[in-house]
């Protein structure tokens, strides 16, 4: 009885305080002031963010590009506009899990000032109103070196981006595989089939929602079905799924002499990796056209190791810089992504990371030009033209998740 | 008798601040399972998600796997760790701080995504144990090593939780043990009994307490984790916390009900195997002891 | 009789001891190695840059405060489950059961689950992106360790030495310190080793509430722990491993300190 009274007593103040704070945060919400760029020029910027830090939140698992960060990248900043960069490691959906928390509890000097996005994220965040902009008219270098009419600058994975993020690297779909043990470079769906009937059990891929594997899936699905066919369908899974049947059917083909008979896939594409440099499997994929480049020069992967390319193409697309809506240090922020778009920058990531830079060859000077000109990918490397020429776009954004849902339905153990 | 009231209460309220802290997180977790998210205009309180998990087979095939996985490797990791707790006290390792002692402590303090690293190292087809027999000339090649990680009889997963529960359990329950024994165990020695009967008489009843909860953490842990199922078990079926936490990581923020009500799933099953089993072992207890309670 | 037993038991003893330092054996090897590739027993390419990344890292810079951090909520989190289990086991009041029952939940709950109701809470009470609130969290979690340990050892003690201090003329603060606490050192050790490493182990909280201003060794680790690079991942571990031994080592100096004292004072 009197255990009863207190359960009762402790789950009514329990509610009535989440209550209290619910409300309390929908009211801060409202009384956000912004900065209008419209009303400030870069010179004001600049100025206002002297002195200032600006925090970097992004994925912090490659020791490459987090190094780039914090011996190139921040000094830099550090010496021509007085700004500290502070960079965060945190996977993408914890950034939006935090930041969404910020919004929703109404901070409004938030903790993320620049997010590293693309994709299914951005498109969440964007329509969560999680995202400040539009901003990428009021960068200099925007204007200057990007080309603005491009569909790359435009849409991400066929969402509109109108200036809600600013391009940050290029990335496209390879295939690796090491010439010693197989000579074959399957450049088509079908001689894949063949490759992986020569080979059977030693090669996979990853499992979607796996962001590398999910990509490898949409290319076979180019494979066989026009990509301009996705650009307007209706986001329905019976419409998907009978748009991608062969595709599906084709996988299907494939499950019995892949490693585990198709009965189960690598969680993730490192640990497809794991398996590739043990020797376990024959056939390896990234979403980083260049990174057989650094895995050579470390040791990881033999010297015979190289990346192709599928004739019809692979996917491809651009990685983002965005700015979170409640930062609070929105003119630090945009400074900084305005850097990351100068030539110096892009060259020196091209260089030092081997990731390919996202500015308009014609915009730039000869003397710019040789910047990157000068650069050698390295080695198990395609020619950036090459890749170029064979990139296909990626998938409207809302398509994705329905195409991981049939694959794990109509393809796994099938 | 107004003290008697007055302390205890006075000891219990930091540990009440910190439990009203985490039931407040855990209530506004459980709010989203039942899809009311004010962020994402979600506002209207539904069964909806509740309802398409229950109706689906894909959720009862997790469940039935989770269960399957938490309770064999809570199982083995409890006799094992008792027996190596057992082992430790009984060869007078556990006395004092024996450097073996420590050593096997390691496991515990490992993030279970090296555990996972270590398990493909070695349990892989490739990996050393393959290989060492490969070198032995025991097997032709690495398709005839047994599929030992990513198959659906869970053997990798089971093997890399005992790796790091046993210790766990060894660890938990080795103080008190060396305790009991020295103290009690001794006793009942000089009283005529053999080390062997006086361990199990006396030492290890007294040592079930602790033992209960390990086995209880251990239990609860592994039904509730993902890392190890989602990095070493096979695509289909997914054990439940990694349907679970795949729909939290989902960039489409609007999953995150049907993630909350899969963890509910998930957390009011684990409350309901901790009280079952706290209630059959409070008889237990009562028998143990002759009809007396063990709560004084 | 006796020696076939003993024999039996350090049997058992070394080969859990072959069990845990196997992987391990290889954890180091992979510290200098990049490749090692099927059916080779030796890695073919060894090198330093899991030592030069790892010893180069930012990790080192924040190691201090991060054990810091960890110590703090390990000590605050063994207090409260040592003032728990004793209310628990020494008094009698409504819903003691359920009282001990909850205090397992943060165990059983996923983090994901409660993480960020306490977030926004802690948001609005200006505790999130700072110290304080990443610890609290800490705490949180390591309490269903510190809780059952300390309730186990509490009641395998019982209060009767206590009480018999208190009957000689004895503060009950001072019949505590001085009769039980020297009893309770070794589960205190034990709690507070488990706590240390909840804490500092804990990755998902600690970004969640902390963000970027309070940076752990472990926040900086887990990233390279999935990217399936195994020369860094190695490299990190053995670090990580390296820093929890050593800590470990320094508590127990410092209780070994307290201990004899104590031991003193009851002779």
């Amino acid at each position: 009885m009197k255990r009863n009274s207190i359960i009762r007593k402790g789950t009514a103040l329990l509610l009535s305080l989440l209550i209290c704070l619910g409300a309390s945060g929908c009211q801060a919400k409202e009384e956000q002031a912004e900065l209008d760029l419209s009303q400030t020029s870069f010179e004001d910027l600049v100025e206002q963010a002297k002195g200032s830090t600006v925090s970097f939140y992004g994925w912090g698992g490659d020791e490459l590009i987090n190094n780039w960060i914090d011996t190139v990248f921040a000094p830099q900043m550090k010496e021509k506009y007085d700004i500290t960069i502070d960079r965060v490691p945190m996977d993408i959906d914890q950034i939006l899990n935090k930041l969404s928390s910020e919004v929703q509890a109404g901070k409004r000097d938030g903790s993320i000032d620049m997010i590293w996005i693309n994709g299914e994220n951005f498109f969440s965040a964007k329509e969560n109103n999680l995202l400040y902009g539009p901003f990428t008219q009021a960068l200099p270098n925007f204007k200057n070196y990007v080309d603005e009419t491009s569909s790359d600058t435009c849409y991400d994975f066929a969402y509109p981006i109108e200036g809600y993020e600013a391009p940050y690297g290029k990335a496209q779909l390879v295939l690796i595989n090491d010439k010693e043990k197989t000579p074959e470079t399957p450049s088509n769906a079908q001689e894949l089939l063949e490759f992986v009937k020569k080979y059977p059990g030693q090669v996979t891929y990853p499992a979607p929602p796996d962001f590398t594997g999910s990509a490898f899936v949409r290319n076979i699905i180019y494979e066989f079905v026009d990509p301009e066919v996705f650009v307007d369908m209706e986001a329905d899974k019976e419409n998907v799924k009978a748009a991608i049947e062969p595709a599906l059917a084709y996988l299907r083909e494939l499950n019995p002499y892949l490693w585990k008979q198709g009965k189960s896939f690598p969680a993730t594409v490192a640990q497809q990796e794991t398996m590739y440099m043990d020797g376990e499997l024959l056939l390896h994929m990234r979403y980083e056209s260049y990174w057989i480049a650094t895995a050579i020069e470390k040791g990881m992967c033999s010297q015979t190791s190289r990346s192709f390319l599928f004739d019809n193409g692979t996917i491809g697309n651009t990685n983002f810089v965005a700015i979170a809506q409640n930062a609070s240090n929105k003119a630090g922020a945009l400074v900084a992504i305005n850097e990351l778009l100068s030539p110096e920058i892009q060259a020196s990531r091209y260089d030092q990371l081997k990731i390919l830079p996202v500015l308009d060859n014609d915009k730039l000077s000869d003397e710019e030009k040789s910047l990157f000109d000068a650069v050698d990918p390295g080695p198990g490397t395609i020619p950036q033209e090459e890749l170029l020429e064979k990139r296909l776009p990626e998938m409207p954004v809302k398509l994705v998740p329905i195409i991981e849902e049939l694959w794990q339905e109509e393809v796994v153990g099938k | 008798m107004k003290r008697q009231r007055l302390v205890p209460l006075l000891l219990l309220l930091p540990f009440l601040f910190l439990l009203a802290v985490f039931l407040l997180g855990l209530c506004s977790g459980l709010v989203q399972s039942f899809g009311i998210v004010p962020p994402l205009g979600l506002t209207e309180p539904t069964l909806r998600y509740y309802q398409e998990l229950f109706c689906s087979d894909e959720l009862w095939r997790s469940l039935g796997y989770s269960l399957y996985l938490s309770v064999v490797s809570s199982v083995l990791a409890v006799i094992g760790g008792v027996l190596l707790c057992s082992a430790l006290v009984l060869s007078g390792k556990a006395k004092g701080r024996n450097k073996m002692v420590g050593m096997l402590q390691l496991p515990i303090m490992l993030p279970h995504v090296v555990v996972a690293l270590f398990a493909m190292n070695l349990l892989s087809q490739s990996g050393l144990l393959a290989r060492l027999l490969y070198a032995l000339g025991m097997i032709s090649g690495q398709e005839s090593f047994p599929d030992l990680l990513f198959d659906q009889a869970g053997v990798g997963i089971i093997l890399s939780y005992l790796w790091k529960e046993i210790p766990f359990v060894a660890f938990f329950v080795v103080t008190l043990m060396a305790a009991v024994n020295e103290n009690l165990g001794e006793a009942a020695r000089n009283l005529g009994a053999s080390p062997i009967q006086a361990f199990f008489r006396v030492t290890l009843p007294l040592c079930m307490p602790a033992i209960k909860n390990a086995f209880l953490i251990v239990l609860a842990f592994s039904f509730g984790a993902y890392e190890l199922p989602f990095l070493l078990g096979p695509t289909t079926p997914k054990a439940l916390p990694v349907a679970a936490y795949l729909e939290y990581i989902s960039p489409d923020l609007k999953n995150r009900p049907r993630a909350m009500a899969m963890n509910s799933i998930v957390l009011f099953i684990s409350l309901g195997m901790a009280w079952l089993y706290y209630c059959l072992f409070q008889q237990k207890m009562i028998r143990l002891q002759g009809g007396k309670s063990d709560e004084e | 009789m006796k020696s076939k037993l003993s024999l039996c038991c350090k049997g058992i003893v070394w080969l859990a001891m072959f069990g845990v330092l196997l992987p391990l054996i290889v954890l180091l090897i992979w510290c200098f190695t990049e490749r090692w590739a099927w059916p080779e027993l030796v890695p073919q390419v060894f090198s330093l840059r899991g030592l030069r990344e790892v010893l180069g890292s930012q990790a080192l810079m924040i190691l201090h405060s991060s054990i810091l951090l960890s110590a703090t909520a390990a000590l605050i989190a063994v207090v409260v489950g040592l003032m728990t289990a004793r209310a628990i086991v020494f008094y009698q009041f409504p819903g003691q059961k359920l009282l001990l029952f909850a205090s397992m939940l943060p165990l059983i709950v996923p983090t994901t689950v409660f993480g960020m109701g306490i977030h926004l809470l802690l948001i609005r009470v200006g505790l999130s992106d700072t110290v304080p609130g990443v610890i609290l969290v800490h705490v949180i979690c390591a309490l269903p360790y510190t809780v059952s340990i300390m309730t186990d050892s509490t009641r395998a003690i019982g209060k009767k030495l206590e009480e018999q201090a208190r009957v000689l003329g004895a503060g009950s603060l001072r019949a505590f310190w001085s009769v039980s606490m020297p009893a309770l050192m070794p589960a205190i050790f034990s709690a507070l080793a488990m706590a240390y490493i909840t804490s500092f182990s804990q990755y998902f909280l600690t970004l969640l509430i902390g963000g970027g201003n309070v940076r752990t060794f472990t926040v900086i680790m887990v990233p390279y722990l999935q990217n399936g690079d195994r020369t860094l991942a190695a490299g990190y571990t053995t670090l990580f491993l390296l820093i929890t031994v050593l800590v470990f080592l320094v508590f127990r100096k410092i209780v070994q300190r307290f201990y004899p004292c104590l031991e003193q004072n009851r002779e």
